[in-house]
């Protein structure tokens, strides 16, 4: 075993990302900036019980997509929530259960957004991305953060770690993105190798964009003539945005590693708005700045014991301004500090037996300003800890089980402190034939979804008695993986019964427009997805690689029988929808690359509201999207060259009601790296 | 839409994914989106006049402002009945409606965050919109509409809202003034408006005064202060006004505030006043409680709403009482409609948060096969018919027993409005109709309006003929009132300036004098519908034209600008220019369109056999109008 092997081997089972590492080891030329040889096979007990979804490396650079919320779409499970525009907000809902109960790890710590609970996942770039992962319910690996044993969904975004040839020391990747809406995106990245422990990177990113696309409404009357048909541009949906970020890793051991990641984005943009009669532009303006300091160290003790330990220092900034002299006048400030340490441990008690412990404790702190009205600060804080203990073990080599509890106790700012939440979880994953790639995983959770400040504390509107909102899930899957020097196929399906209880909902006070949020709402979520990815390697090295999913959700509200809403779809929870992916690569014997990748998204009718009426449906989308590349190696250089043409028919849209997206649009990114 | 894609075959054994990628697309495809359909539901046989409209105000962003419509004779509800008759209206009604009202012959929809009043007919069909940036609410005196708005036309760092005031005939604004905090409803007494400053937006320093305006010089004048949070005030019929203050919703408790009057302690989201009690929605304790407007007592009488989840709307009228309720803001609300006895008539689902509701005289025509009726170029209404008296009178049309003037306009409707093709005859000199179209007559390039009568010319002369011509008034609705009381200008002919025009004739005709009969005509020939017992006509009288041509009593054809002169078959014989419009003073007036016409028999004089000169009417046609 070659002692990079293992250690990469060690980063990927411990750090929670996770390499396929059955692949057949194919022309290396393909994977000039992957790991090569990565050959062991690795200790049963820490494979995935719950078999994440992942895009990672050069699959997710030829999606035809600029963020993280552009790559989730070919998610199954996930809907995505887009307001349309470079710059509008875009977050995830797993399995129907809410945005809130999807966690964001950045390496491996939780991205946090105490007043609103939302990440907005369009601010990510995929320039910067190794890796994007998907796990229901939990990632299957005890050896975690206390926090990562809370949400009921949870996305892992793994940043570019340098790996370096014998003899490099540095690599450059410098990029220029150019396309519609005005957009305009270099990126440069640089990996420097200090020691041969050592090692540094640097990635810094400017995006603007002037946001301005046309849209088009269109109605037709039942006989066919065109009730309406206008065309505008979509204004207001600039941003300007630049992220810095550098990391220090030092591999010090076999076992042991240190890293430390900041991070920097600061933006300023254009919140478009909704599109409605007599409106056809907004002036709310917002600026962002995201800071973090992520520092973990990690290392094992007699081969049985592992320990990590994780900090991190937030500090979040947002400016809001409302220039529509129409509306009500804001000027808002709002400055959140977090404060996260972790401290987490394993023990291999025997080969088939590991316990961990884990305990976490974050401070958060939100201050809020009114400017306009020059009111005094507004001061909220929330002190939350974790502990959490997760056994593993397998009954021979067929049945493997998890089980795991966290304690959760969090007092909000001048609240006597509450009594701590426990939630289990319960992971199986049964696999009767030993040469055969089957597997039926089940697993059984709960999770709480904690108020946020906003839900507590907002003017008039907060209501600090709130409980969490709780979610239960039920999921199996049937997996199965087939490969050959062929071709590479993996199929699964699953099916999933969520129910989501004290659903934290907004509610008229009894007085005139005025809400209070309550816990009101029982949510009933049954759900099938299936996927399949196949890869075929063709004569003349040609590759095909199609990745295809579907889900099919219902998620009905079954609070009370008398409401007018009962038993309908909730809101914007398609029962059909679904990706396919194809792409086709064809290397040339020199290692030039070309190919084009194609991907088709569907997501079926949907209501914008409880009530499933006509008036609230909302008509099924779907787009095409075509990207074609090249990539050619000039002595020890690399180039390459992009053009990726979105919503190829273009289709006129929404994926949220009001909000138009683009029609047809293009990009073309022009890469150089050494 | 049509997906074309072509499918690669290069490798057959692989053609798996292709096969589910063909299936995919296949199965995805999408419709064209329709205009969201009106959807009628019978919700009582109980009969009741008129009908009612309900704004549902749907939640900001959502643009699912809605406007209903119960059609209280049928007992049928018909949902988003705006948008069955105004389809082609962008972006449909609109976002978040916040008042609605009828004034005259139109309906005034106030939509919030869409930034705008509707303005619509009875029948709810769009005519034209007022911009008014974040404006709440409506009031009407004269000719003019006056808005509540947060904001002003220009945005004032105090966030002092303003009232504006509005032309309803041009609809264009015509004055501004500033108010106090978020000004909300309005109300119009002995001409000076009430506008209550709620400060809605200033969280802890809410506003609590009334602004008095002068309507003369459109300045404020007073500030009353009422109490915390004023939302709502409407005037009852001993004149004192009625103010709900919301209170802060903490420690301030909301109370109706009687100015010049009584305190009352009462949560109070809603007020409604009919007749001499004042309905007032107390929506923390879920009920209606009635206040006396002469000695502010509580009436025994309190309707208990507990079956509600958040009661919202409130109108009470003559015969019935409704309220309704919004639920949970984000999904129909229910309006109940209740006899003052607390029984419950029926009850009906709405849009989200139905808020505010209008009354209207007459139902609407709620056909909805035939809803979308595009503009008609005949006459669709008379409004007045008063003939000189003449032996035509009382048949053409004909008078019988208990007709009143209504019903001899809906006679003269069904004679000559819609391309009938009957006759209406004017009578003698002074004898006058008045008609409209369903929309106004605009004045373009060329000729307008093209009025049937039944003149004719002598066979091979075309100097002479039947002529009894009628002069042509017209008439723009400047108070928006629907009725022809507005200022009328004539139509000027070819004899408007000829020395033997009386431009300041009248005529009186009398019960008494009524002995005229001719051998033909043996009715009376006084209109039997006057119940005075004589009238008195003023306008020009035109010289007279009668020759006697090979024995013939005929009429010199005049060269232009009168009904019933031409034959109906020389088009621009029988068509009127609205450029042709004089005043009062015979000076040219520019009328961009108008709403009613009038004609009237413009010759004084009878002639044997044929009797009195009387202009005849077979029709109108708006010559802009292609059907």
């Amino acid at each position: 075993m070659k002692r990079r092997s293992i250690l990469i081997l060690f980063l990927a089972l411990c750090a929670g990302t996770v390499f396929a590492i059955n692949e057949a080891e194919q022309d290396s030329l393909y994977r000039l900036f992957q790991i090569e040889e990565v050959e062991v096979s690795a200790r049963a007990l820490t494979k995935d019980i719950i078999v994440p979804q992942t895009l990672k490396g050069e699959e997710l650079q030829r999606l035809a997509a600029l963020s993280v919320a552009d790559a989730l779409r070919y998610f199954a499970g996930v809907q995505l929530k887009d307001y349309g525009g470079v710059g509008g907000i875009k977050t995830i809902n797993v399995r129907s259960m809410g945005s809130q109960h999807t966690a964001v790890f950045y390496n491996g710590v939780q991205l946090g957004n105490a007043q609103n609970g939302q990440v907005d996942l369009g601010r990510f770039s995929l320039d910067n991305m190794e890796q994007i992962q998907l796990f229901h319910g939990q990632k299957s690996d005890i050896f975690q953060s206390a926090r990562e044993f809370g949400a009921a969904g949870n996305i892992y975004l793994t940043t570019r770690r340098p790996y370096f040839k014998s003899g490099e020391r540095t690599h450059v990747h410098a990029q220029m993105r150019f396309g519609s809406f005005g957009l305009a995106n270099p990126n440069i990245g640089v990996d420097v190798k200090l020691s041969e422990t050592l090692s540094f990177t640097f990635d810094a990113e400017y995006l603007y964009a002037n946001g301005k696309y046309k849209f088009r409404y269109k109605r037709v009357l039942p006989d066919g003539e065109t009730a309406y048909d206008t065309t505008a541009v979509r204004h207001n949906g600039d941003v300007n945005a630049v992220r810095v970020e550098m990391g220090l890793h030092d591999y010090y051991s076999n076992t042991g590693f240190f890293r430390i990641h900041a991070y920097n984005y600061w933006s300023e943009r254009g919140i478009p708005g909704a599109i409605v009669n007599n409106v056809w532009r907004n002036g709310e303006r917002l600026w962002d700045r995201n800071t973090f300091v992520q520092a973990e160290w990690q290392d094992e003790w007699f081969n049985r014991w592992s320990t990590r330990l994780l900090a991190k220092w937030a500090n979040d900034f947002t400016h809001y301004k409302n220039y529509d002299v129409k509306l009500l006048p804001s000027n808002n400030e709002y400055l959140q500090e977090e404060a996260y340490l972790s401290f987490a441990n394993k023990i291999q008690v025997f080969n088939w037996w590991d316990l961990s412990v884990a305990y976490d404790f974050q401070y958060n702190v939100l201050d809020k300003q009114n400017l306009l009205l020059d009111e005094s600060v507004e001061h909220f804080d929330r002190y939350s800890h974790w502990l959490s203990a997760a056994t593993a073990f397998n009954v021979q080599e067929y049945l493997r089980l998890q089980a795991s509890v966290l304690m959760t106790q969090i007092t909000n700012h001048q609240s006597p402190i509450t009594k701590p939440k426990f939630t289990p979880g319960v992971f199986v994953s049964f696999r009767p034939y030993p040469k055969i790639d089957l597997s039926l995983n089940a697993f059984y959770k709960q999770s709480y979804r904690y108020p946020t400040f906003n839900d507590l504390y907002y003017t008039d509107l907060g209501n600090a008695d709130l409980r969490p909102e709780l979610a239960r899930q039920h999921s199996v899957e049937l997996a199965y993986r087939k490969t050959d020097k062929k071709y590479d196929l993996s199929f699964s399906a699953s099916y999933y019964y969520n129910r989501v209880t004290d659903k934290i909902i907004a509610y008229p006070k009894g007085q005139q427009f005025r809400w209070t949020m309550l816990n009101l709402g029982t949510v009933k979520i049954n759900g099938v997805d299936a996927k399949a990815d196949m890869s075929f390697y063709l004569p003349l090295r040609f590759v095909l690689r199609t990745r295809l999913n579907y889900t099919y959700q219902t998620a009905i509200d079954v609070t009370n029988p008398n409401d007018t809403y009962y038993k309908d779809q909730i809101p914007y929870i398609p029962r059909h929808s679904g990706s396919a992916v194809l792409g086709l690569e064809w290397t040339a014997r020199r290692g030039d690359h070309y190919g084009f990748n194609y991907s088709f998204i569907y997501v079926g009718e949907r209501y914008s509201q409880q009530q499933n009426t006509v008036y609230n449906y909302v008509q099924p989308w779907y787009t095409h999207d075509l990207s074609l590349y090249g990539e050619w190696g000039i002595a020890r250089y690399r180039l390459k060259a992009d053009l990726e043409i979105n919503n190829l028919l273009g289709q006129d849209y929404e994926v949220i009601q009001n909000y138009p997206m683009p029609k047809q649009n293009i990009r073309c990114t022009l890469a150089f790296k050494y | 839409m049509h997906t074309r894609f072509q499918i690669l075959k290069p490798f057959t054994s692989y053609h798996l994914p292709f096969t589910i990628l063909v299936c995919v697309l296949l199965w995805s495809c999408r419709k064209d989106e329709v205009v969201y359909p009106t959807i009628p539901t019978d919700v009582t046989d109980e009969v009741q006049q008129g009908g009612l409209y309900v704004l549902c105000e749907g939640n900001m962003g959502a643009n699912k402002a809605r406007l209903d419509y119960m059609n209280l004779e049928t007992g049928t509800y018909y949902s988003n009945w705006y948008g069955a008759q105004n389809p082609k209206q962008v972006k449909e009604l609109g976002d978040v409606g916040n008042d609605i009202q009828t004034y005259g012959s139109r309906l005034y929809a106030v939509i919030n965050c869409s930034h705008k009043v509707e303005v619509m007919d009875l029948q709810a069909r769009h005519i034209g919109q007022v911009d008014i940036p974040n404006c709440r609410y409506l009031a009407f005196h004269g000719n003019k509409m006056y808005v509540s708005a947060y904001v002003g036309s220009i945005a004032d760092p105090e966030l002092l809202g303003s009232v504006f005031e509005v032309d309803t005939a041009t609809l264009t604004i015509t004055r501004e003034v500033k108010v106090g905090h978020q000004p909300d409803e309005l109300c119009i007494l002995d001409d000076k408006l009430y506008v209550t400053n709620s400060g809605g937006y200033l969280t802890n320093r809410y506003d609590s005064t009334l602004s008095v305006i002068d309507l003369t010089s459109f300045t404020e004048i007073q500030k009353i202060t009422v109490g915390i949070n004023p939302t709502r005030v409407r005037a009852d019929e001993q004149g004192h006004l009625w103010v709900c203050s919301q209170g802060n919703y903490k420690d301030i408790k909301p109370q109706v505030v009687v100015v010049g009057g009584p305190r009352i302690q009462t949560p109070c989201a809603n007020i409604s006043i009919q007749g001499t009690h004042a309905y007032i929605l107390d929506n923390e304790n879920k009920e209606l409680k009635v206040y006396s407007t002469i000695n502010y007592n509580l009436s025994p009488v309190t309707y208990h709403l507990s079956s509600f989840e958040t009661p919202y709307g409130l109108l009470a009228t003559a015969d019935a009482f409704y309220v309704t309720d919004a639920k949970n803001y984000v999904s129909s609300g229910v309006l109940h409609c209740y006899a003052y006895d607390g029984r419950e008539r029926w009850q009906a689902l709405t849009g989200d948060i139905p808020g505010h509701l209008c009354r209207v005289g007459e139902a609407m025509h709620t056909d909805t096969t035939d809803t979308v009726t595009p503009q008609s170029a005949y006459i669709s209404r008379v409004y007045e018919y008063l003939p000189g008296m003449g032996q035509f009178v009382n048949m053409l049309p004909k008078y019988e027993t208990g007709d009143d003037a209504q019903a001899m306009c809906r006679k003269c409707e069904q004679a000559i409005a819609n391309n009938a093709g009957g006759m209406v005859c004017l009578g003698g000199w002074g004898g006058y109709i008045t008609f409209g179209f369903d929309h106004p007559v605009e004045n373009l390039e060329g000729r307008d309006i093209q009025i049937l009568g039944n003149a004719y010319k002598m066979s091979g002369n075309e100097t002479y003929g039947s002529s009894e011509p009628g002069i042509v008034l017209v008439c723009r609705d400047e108070n928006g009132n629907g009725l022809p009381d507005d200022t009328w200008y004539e139509l000027k002919g070819c004899l408007y300036d000829d020395p033997l025009t009386d431009h300041h004739y009248s005529r009186t005709y009398t019960r008494a004098g009524d002995t005229l009969q001719n051998p033909y005509h043996n009715q009376p020939y006084y209109p039997q519908w006057i119940t005075a017992d004589e009238y008195t006509l003023y306008g020009a009288k035109l010289p007279s034209q009668t020759e006697k041509i090979s024995g013939q009593v005929v009429q010199r054809i005049l060269e232009y600008g009168y009904v019933d002169n031409k034959p109906n078959k020389d088009k621009d014989g029988t068509s009127f220019d609205i450029a042709w419009a004089v005043d009062a003073n015979g000076l040219p007036v520019t009328l961009p369109s108008v709403d009613f016409v009038r004609v009237y028999t413009a010759v004084d004089e009878i002639n044997d056999p044929t009797g009195e000169i009387s202009t005849e009417i077979t029709g109108a046609i708006d010559l802009h109008i292609n059907n």
